[in-house]
């Protein structure tokens, strides 16, 4: 809990020293101009707890009435400044334009002045004193503020919520002040504590030359400065001042780190223990073993009781939850589901691409045939032989390409590194094979592409190019994670074309992670269909879609907009009602009942089991049969 | 007919490319390019088009968001085109617009009673009790409580944050909402509550839409016409039982043949029309017709001029010259389109 003690000793520091400063005049303190020089440089005592300083006057008043100049300045400084900055920043980035031409310009040449000559300039014009160090402060601070601001609006404005507060008919004023600024807050928090930071020391700096605060007035600086030729034999008398800055400085940035979290409602809800997140990675295996089933069966990857554990700030969540399914040589399984199913996890917990640290196999076995016949548990292998399998083996495809491919080398580097990844060839051997992947992934004039770099292709090149990636190393097995989602109809279109052609051709194995039910009937010999983790129903893809015994099969069924629906008589979807529950607050039960028009007592008893409904349909319904 | 609720006459939206030091003289990017439609009160008008098609520009462009580079606007009745930033203030009050990503178009930093309670404060100030028994009305229209007053974005689900997105939509009565890919982001499942949802209240409250989707499923359910979209340009409008029954276009009918069906068996059999390539850059469109570089009907003459609207058969119109295989009367007016 170092995060809150800090805190609590910030918040009370802070105070005392704002006290101190505003009630200096009216606490039985000594004079702090008052001298006596006989007392010179004396060390603590009852009468002067901090000491005396060069002349004798009382160090801990001078610490109190200083407080009063050092804070008054940076703050009404850091303040003016944030005001005038602020605002500029918020105008010059909302409207843009001429009027980021006359906020933003200005600043910039006050910025291309060193700070020091401005500040002198200031002094020379105006005459040392508290009013003048205030006002070269917020001049010299003005511009940081804008700075931060117009960065900040700038993303802020092309939001959503800024359109819908325009589309509403609100006033720019309104939008600024209202939607806009709490938004960019807590950048200029951060920068306000470190403005009032700066101002402190500067305002020490200056009157420690002699251009701030006018002696005999106490500040932090003048004290600095009265004491630094004395510091070999009072080094006292400059500790104290500087123990004060530091405290003032760290407790000012230590409160407005405070601050902003609590201006964003996200964070106050991650402000629950993260220790959890460290507890067990890797540890918790400790089931037996099992013996590899004795012959091969004709599966490419046997899944079985698979189960994954994801820490996250708020508990552990069970994202995978005893899922088992099977793919041959050959054949495309679609894994169907909403987000928040496990579908993508089950994906991930195959090819070992869990997060790290926060996600790990808690349960099961990954039951993989290689291609010489030998049969590995996927699941338990370590991470350092796991590269064997990558690629060769088996390859991924993932949603969005971008995320895939390399933005800073050519698609020919990418698909040549693949290559040799998994052998030696020449570098003509590579080039040509390289092109051959190109070709064999439908990308009209190779030659050229593969000089090009991920971004000068359109988004149905580049997954055509992530899958030829895939195809590099001859993989067994493809899973593809919503390898059209992003795409359009017509381009979806060609790249099913695509991947049914391929693994048709080379009798790939195809694991199809999508929520597209148009998709999955497209390609899909088999449909597993999930549910909060859980397998909720499995058969051939023809069985899934005309004869469904889960009611939330039939349910996304359904949800999916049919002619008979159209127009004219009712109009209506069908649709579940409810959300999907979250992960962490799992029904008892089955995890579908809360959401389910046959839902029956029984229902919330027990989880109910993956129940055979014909030789090769299971479903996990209790009531299957009556509905 | 009754006078139009939006009647949009010639519209384009051109964005010039300004960034760089010395690419003054890129071609400007064709978002929209010459695009006339009305929507009838209480009507629903789809429009289709794949990502690039400029159909999220129509969209913001015809409420303002968005300035157009020429053509003009009419809200009911009214020339908008150049209307001042107060009148714009206060017509748009009656014509509101309902985002695709719910995460982004609520304000993160303001709990739901500010959310609407700000969008109701443009009708005029209620008094405090008034104005939150109004907020829970609004609520409860979108299938939400009042529980819910005093909560952030963030702790709802996507389908609960397009309720909230739709909630403030509503809160100022408008007459015309248009609707961007409302459920692009959501679970079948709760596409099909917000579906529902947004059925029930146009049909209640008799507003009209315009309703914005890249899903043909999605706007054959809710849509009284559909329009396609193409490259900046209409290439087929039409009653949406006719649309989908009957497509003229050869890009509709890819785009229709291209959208998966939810039934095997039909996916096997069925003959897909593949479309050769990708969308061309709108910076640099072909000659004539757009479509005719994926277009597998293409002819030499496709090249020359841009083609004209065909009359096929009441309110439906196509632009395709291959009138061998789209058919219809070469229509002259452009506003007949808009009837």
């Amino acid at each position: 809990m170092i995060k809150h003690t800090t805190l609590i000793f910030a918040a009370l520091f802070l105070t005392t020293i704002v006290l101190l400063a505003v009630a200096a005049p009216m606490l039985p303190l000594v004079d702090p101009v008052k001298m006596d020089i006989l007392g010179r440089m004396a060390g603590p005592s009852l009468a002067h707890p901090l000491g005396q300083d060069e002349y004798g006057r009382d160090v801990l008043s001078r610490i109190a009435f200083g407080a009063r100049a050092s804070l008054g300045v940076a703050l009404t400084g850091a303040i003016l400044a944030a005001l005038v900055g602020v605002t500029l920043g918020l105008v010059g980035a909302y409207f843009q334009g001429w009027a980021e031409q006359a906020t933003m310009r200005p600043l910039d040449v006050i910025l291309s002045f060193p700070p020091m000559l401005l500040a002198l300039l200031a002094v020379t014009l105006m005459g040392p004193g508290v009013q003048t160090l205030s006002v070269i402060l917020a001049l010299l601070f003005a511009p940081t503020y804008a700075r931060v601001t117009f960065g900040e609006v700038l993303t802020v404005r092309n939001q959503e919520y800024i359109e819908a507060a325009k589309a509403l008919g609100h006033r720019p004023t309104r939008i600024l002040a209202r939607t806009i600024l709490p938004n960019v807050a807590g950048p200029i928090l951060v920068q306000f504590s470190l403005v009032v930071a700066a101002g402190i020391v500067l305002e020490s700096g200056l009157s420690f030359l002699g251009l701030g605060v006018v002696p005999p007035t106490p500040s932090w600086g003048l004290m600095v400065r009265g004491a630094r030729p004395f510091m070999e034999a009072n080094p006292l008398g400059l500790i104290w001042p500087c123990v004060a800055l530091v405290l003032t400085v760290f407790s000012i940035n230590r409160i407005c780190d405070a601050m902003r979290d609590l201006f964003d409602p996200k964070a106050s809800a991650a402000v629950l223990p993260v220790s959890r997140l460290l507890a067990g990675t890797g540890i918790g295996r400790s089931r037996a073993r099992p013996a590899a089933p004795a012959a091969f069966d004709g599966t490419l990857l046997d899944i079985r009781h698979l189960s994954t554990e994801i820490s996250t700030p708020r508990g552990t969540i069970r994202a995978i939850d005893g899922v088992s399914l099977q793919v041959k040589p050959g054949e495309a399984v679609a894994l169907v589901g909403e987000s928040g199913s496990g579908k993508s996890m089950t994906g991930l917990s195959v090819m070992q691409l869990l997060p790290r640290k926060v996600g790990r196999i808690a349960d099961g076995e990954v039951w993989y045939a290689s291609r010489d016949g030998q049969r590995t548990d996927l699941a338990h292998v370590p991470a350092n032989l796991f590269r064997r399998f990558r690629g060769r083996e088996m390859a991924m495809v993932f949603q969005e390409p971008m995320a895939s491919l390399n933005p800073v080398y050519t698609v020919g580097f990418q698909l040549i590194e693949a290559l040799t990844a998994h052998g030696q060839m020449t570098k003509r051997d590579a080039w040509d094979g390289a092109r051959r992947m190109l070709e064999r992934v439908g990308i009209p004039d190779p030659e050229r592409r593969l000089n090009e770099y991920p971004h000068q292709l359109s988004g149905g090149m580049r997954q055509r190019v992530a899958i030829a990636i895939a195809l590099c190393g001859d993989p067994s097995l493809i899973i593809a994670d919503e390898p059209t989602t992003a795409l359009d109809v017509t381009i979806q279109a060609q790249i099913l074309d695509l991947l049914e052609e391929i693994q048709a051709a080379a009798g790939i194995g195809l694991v199809f992670i999508t929520h597209n039910l148009g998709v999955v009937a497209e390609i899909a010999d088999r449909v597993v269909v999930m549910y909060c983790g859980q397998v909720i129903e499995e058969g051939p893809v023809d069985d899934i879609f005309h004869n469904p015994r889960h009611p939330y099969t039939r349910g996304l069924l359904a949800s999916v907009p049919r002619p008979e629906d159209m127009a004219g008589q009712h109009k209506r979807l069908s649709s579940i009602p409810g959300t999907v529950p979250s992960p962490l607050a799992l029904p008892p039960g089955c995890r579908f009942a809360p959401r389910c028009d046959h839902a029956t007592s029984a229902c919330v008893v027990a989880v109910p089991e993956l129940e055979a409904v014909s030789a090769n349909q299971n479903t996990r319904c209790i009531r299957w049969k009556e509905i | 007919m009754t006078e139009a609720i939006l009647e949009v006459t010639n519209l384009r939206k051109h964005y010039t490319s300004t960034r760089g030091l010395f690419s003054r003289g890129s071609a400007p990017v064709k978002a929209v390019d010459d695009v006339s439609f009305s929507i009838a009160p209480g009507e629903v008008l789809g429009l289709v088009g794949e990502s690039g098609s400029g159909k999220s520009t129509v969209g913001r462009t015809v409420l303002r968001l968005h300035e157009p580079t020429s053509g003009t606007i009419r809200f009911g009745g009214e020339d908008i085109t150049k209307a001042p930033a107060g009148r714009m203030r206060e017509l748009r009050r009656e014509m509101q617009i309902v985002f695709q990503d719910p995460f982004g178009s609520l304000n993160p930093r303001s709990r739901v009673s500010e959310i609407i309670g700000e969008a109701l404060d443009l009708l005029g100030s209620l008094p405090r009790d008034q104005k939150r028994d109004r907020v829970v009305d609004l609520l409860q229209q979108v299938g939400l409580s009042g529980d819910h007053l005093r909560r952030f974005p963030h702790e709802f689900s996507g389908g609960q944050r397009q309720r909230l997105g739709i909630a403030r939509a509503l809160a100022v009565r408008p007459k015309l909402i248009v609707a961007d890919e409302p459920v692009a982001a959501l679970d079948v499942s709760i596409q099909a509550q917000i579906m529902n949802l947004l059925v029930d209240l146009q049909r209640e409250i008799g507003v009209a839409m315009l309703f914005i989707s890249h899903d043909l499923g999605l706007v054959e359910f809710i849509a009284d016409r559909v329009m396609v979209m193409y490259l900046g340009r209409i290439v087929e409008v039409a009653p949406a039982r006719d649309i989908y029954a009957n497509p003229r276009h050869p890009y509709t009918k890819a785009l229709l043949s291209a959208a998966p069906v939810a039934d095997p068996r039909l996916a096997k059999r069925r003959e897909r029309i593949l479309l050769q390539g990708e969308l061309p850059s709108p910076a640099n469109p072909p000659s004539g017709c757009t479509f005719r570089t994926r277009c597998p009907f293409a002819l030499p003459e496709c090249a020359g001029e841009r083609p004209a609207y065909r009359k096929v058969a009441d309110q439906h119109f196509h632009a395709c010259i291959r009138d061998d295989i789209a058919g219809g009367e070469e229509v002259r007016e452009v506003m007949a389109l808009a009837t």
